[in-house]
């Protein structure tokens, strides 16, 4: 089986982020990148599948130079091979996004094709829909059990209080959730193995993008705890208070 | 001068020499190992946080065999063994960034770790034949068997010349039959290969017998080798500490480490290059207890104020950054010169020992502090991290002892130097047990030089301050070796001044560098925290060497030895209010 796994490069979950003095963009200085954990989960499901079916995995990933090190995590997992789509930045559109890996995508000829679900970082959830329209081709996403017997494809998603199972066949776009699987640690052996692989590099003119950033902002500092009362007579009080202004019930 | 002599940083600085060219520019690690590294530091990360829990580790006092097991897959157990054996071939600076990273996680796991790779194979790394090392260092590599490092016994710990162990040579069978048993042996229950000190009688060119130390290679399936039961500790209660017994264990000739009788030698220099291991860990423990305890502060409001506001908590906090920044400064510039392999780091690699263990005991013991009652109850990780830590000043080499050897092998090359003390001075310290053995001589012919290269203009009066303190280390010393000549070995109120005086330079040094060379990089805006904790550094350390020094001539430790002598007769405090 001939499988491309679409990945992203995002900042640390654990990292503090900084703005530019513009607030238009992430300060990069110090920033500690990864790969995006949902990848991960994609990263793990091609091997599995390779590992039953043989094949190949190849990780596609676009952006600056930097990303390299996350291919070279997904490629220290056990991928085979690497396409690095050469990018001064991640584009803000995920559109543009969409087109250029769409184009290395169709060259490769792949039977199916796994992505996260999302990128932490922007959090658009928009790839594999984005992808199966460029390329025509079905998408399933929120995937959190994967089957496939022949050409069949039976993938179970996760939805709001429910799981939905659905069927169609391959090729296909596959975006993998949390519980999917459990992601492999990279070893020694696997990371000295990745070195030696070639990651093919792609220069590429990007669409001009219909999205543009415009501000990025802290999120609200947290303010301080609110003590209601401290019998039952505060309990009234209380649901009013978490039901109205912090809206968590 | 000898030709083999290799040139010490530390141990010219007692003669005045201020050999720069081996501490500047400050050393940085290669682009792709640091790739690698970062990529199985991020794994192990992972691994670690999904599945390793220290609380449970610490109360059933065992390491899961699954972590060990998963830990042998990941390749931990093969970081140092050069790739043509199935390592990894990572440098020493990757090795001990990787101890650091996996004892944030758990000191335990990494002390197994640590005492696989610095210790307990580090000597068949360094002295094992080819034919050895292509027996064993593939399945050491793989974890397949895990190794012990097998020196310390009852009536041997800092003294080697105390080991009871022997080794007699049967001509016929063509082994040694090795017996005598070793305490407090790391991964002593568990570990199938050990690298074991013994004493065989060895005949002298006149062919007179002599009891001489020899490294030997022994395994668990040689019939009379045997663990005793894991040892209760205080802390790093899931790594394996147990006796390790040899009885009759017939040890084939191929299995000696090196050469006949030259054991002592091996046991040194493996310490030398292992403590760096331990250092390293050391500030990846202060680590994890900092992030909690900052958590706590950042939170926690008394007067309506968090507690991170307050001046004597900031103080607490910044005291731990400025001695963390020196340690780790002094740390990977000393792995650094193991890793060129030309110059001789055996006094910096024990005092990066020295200042990381008791920076680690002070920084965790402050964070407990800061966190309060909080800090001393169980169900909160504070009181576990000080308990883990608390081995690290006494284990491979107790700091008093190393004290000794920083200052007396500092000014051994000094009392060479001065000719009419040199002879009476040598012998003595030759015979401090494990301490020397070191090659000295080589910067005698060279011409005291009191100045260091140039630094960043931000950096001039810590350098001035370095200087300066350097130069009055070696008049100090200089003093001292005349006044006590060869009896300066039993003044070591003496000696421990001057060593603590040659640390603080050593971390002046590192950091100046360090510093230095980050400016360089990033340019002067972009350092200024980094310029701040090295300027803060190096005003502490200066006033501390000022006092060490001034402490040389006035002090009070015919006092305190009389005192001591006193309570040594009465066995208890005998006072009471009247």
């Amino acid at each position: 089986m001939n499988i491309a796994v679409c990945v992203k490069q995002v900042p640390d979950t654990e990292t503090r982020i900084k703005l530019t003095d513009d607030h238009k963009a992430v300060n990069e200085d110090d920033i500690n990148f990864i790969l995006n954990p949902y990848d991960e989960f994609a990263v793990e499901e091609a091997l599995q599948l390779k590992e039953k079916n043989d094949g190949e995995v190849t990780i596609i990933s676009l952006g600056p130079d930097r990303v390299t090190s996350a291919i070279r995590s997904a490629l220290a997992m056990g991928a085979d091979k690497a396409i690095h789509i050469k990018a001064e930045q991640h584009p803000a559109d995920p559109a543009v996004t969409a087109e250029a890996l769409a184009a290395v995508l169709k060259e490769g000829n792949y039977d199916l094709i796994l992505l996260g679900k999302q990128a932490i970082d922007d959090d658009h959830t928009q790839m594999a829909s984005l992808l199966a329209e460029e390329l025509d081709l079905p998408a399933v996403t929120v995937v959190i059990k994967l089957d496939i017997e022949g050409d069949k494809i039976t993938a179970e998603r996760e939805i709001d209080g429910a799981h939905e199972v659905v069927e169609c066949s391959l090729p296909a776009i596959i975006a993998a959730q949390r519980g999917l699987n459990e992601p492999r640690y990279a070893s020694l052996k696997g990371i000295m193995r990745a070195k030696k692989i070639q990651i093919e590099a792609k220069e590429m003119s990007l669409a001009d993008g219909q999205l543009e950033i415009v501000e990025f902002n802290y999120p609200p500092q947290k303010s301080a705890g609110k003590i209601v009362g401290d019998s039952a007579d505060a309990v009234p009080e209380l649901l009013r208070l978490l039901h109205e202004e912090a809206k968590v019930i | 001068m000898s030709k083999n002599v290799k040139p010490s940083f530390s141990k010219a600085l007692f003669s005045g020499v201020l050999l720069d060219e081996l501490v500047f520019p400050y050393p940085e690690m290669d682009k792709e190992e640091k790739e690698n590294f970062e990529l199985m530091r991020e794994s192990f990360k992972k691994f670690a946080q999904d599945k390793i829990d220290s609380e449970k580790i610490d109360k059933e006092a065992q390491i899961p065999q699954e972590i060990i097991d998963e830990m042998k897959e990941l390749g931990l157990f093969g970081m140092i063994i050069p790739e043509e054996y199935d390592g990894f071939g990572f440098s020493t600076t990757a090795y001990v960034k990787m101890l650091e990273a996996v004892t944030e996680q758990d000191p335990s796991v990494a002390l197994t770790l640590g005492a696989h790779q610095s210790i307990g194979l580090k000597a068949l790394l360094m002295f094992g034949t080819e034919e050895q090392k292509k027996k064993y260092l593939p399945k050491l590599a793989t974890g397949e068997m895990i190794a012990a490092y097998c020196l310390t016994e009852p009536g041997a710990g800092s003294d080697a010349a105390g080991i009871k162990t022997r080794a007699v040579r049967d001509e016929k069978k063509g082994v040694y039959v090795l017996n005598g048993s070793k305490i407090w042996i790391t991964n002593g229950g568990i570990a199938d290969f050990f690298t074991v000190f013994a004493k065989e009688p060895i005949a002298d060119t006149k062919g007179d017998e002599h009891d001489k130390i020899s490294a030997f290679i022994v395994t668990r399936d040689m019939p009379g080798v045997s663990s005793g039961k894991e040892e209760d500790k205080l802390g790093i209660k899931g790594s394996s500490t147990t006796e390790v017994f040899f009885d009759n264990v017939e040890v084939p000739f191929e299995n000696l480490l090196g050469q006949r009788g030259k054991g002592f030698k091996v046991a040194m220099e493996v310490l030398n290059s292992g403590r760096l291991g331990l250092a390293g860990g050391t500030l990846g423990g202060i680590r994890k207890v900092l992030k909690d305890a900052m958590d706590h502060i950042t939170q926690r409001e008394q007067f309506r104020k968090k507690l991170a506001e307050f001046e004597l908590i900031k103080k607490k906090v910044s005291q731990i950054a400025v001695d963390m920044f020196a340690a780790e400064s002094m740390i990977y510039l000393t792995t650094a010169m193991i890793d060129r392999g030309d110059v001789d780091y055996s006094l910096e690699s024990a005092m990066c020992k020295i200042k990381a263990t008791e920076v680690g005991w002070e920084s965790i013991n402050e964070c407990l502090q800061m966190v309060g009652g909080l800090g001393y109850m169980n169900e909160y990780p504070f009181q576990r991290a000080l308990r883990d830590v608390r081995i690290n000043p006494i284990f491979e080499g107790t700091n008093e002892i190393l004290r000794l050897f920083i200052a007396l092998a500092g000014m051994q090359e000094r009392g060479e130097y001065l000719k009419k003390i040199g002879g009476a001075l040598k012998d003595p310290i030759k015979g401090f047990g494990l301490l020397t053995d070191y090659a000295t001589e080589w910067v005698v012919n060279r011409v005291t030089t009191e100045r260091i290269r140039d630094v960043h203009p931000s950096l001039t009066k810590a350098k001035a301050d370095f200087e300066n303190w350097a130069k009055n280390l070696h008049f100090a010393a200089e003093r001292v070796l005349i006044h006590y000549g060869k009896n300066i070995i039993y003044r070591e109120m003496v000696s421990e001044r001057l060593a603590n005086a040659a640390i603080d330079l050593y971390g002046m040094i590192a950091t100046i560098s360090r510093v230095d060379t980050l400016i360089k990089k990033k340019g002067e805006e972009k350092c200024q925290r980094e310029i701040q904790l090295c300027n803060a550094f190096a005003e502490q350390a200066w006033r501390r060497i000022r006092r060490n020094l001034l402490m040389t001539d006035k002090n009070i430790d015919k006092d305190l030895k009389e005192i001591a002598e006193f309570m040594t007769e009465e066995k208890q405090y005998p006072f009471e209010t009247e």
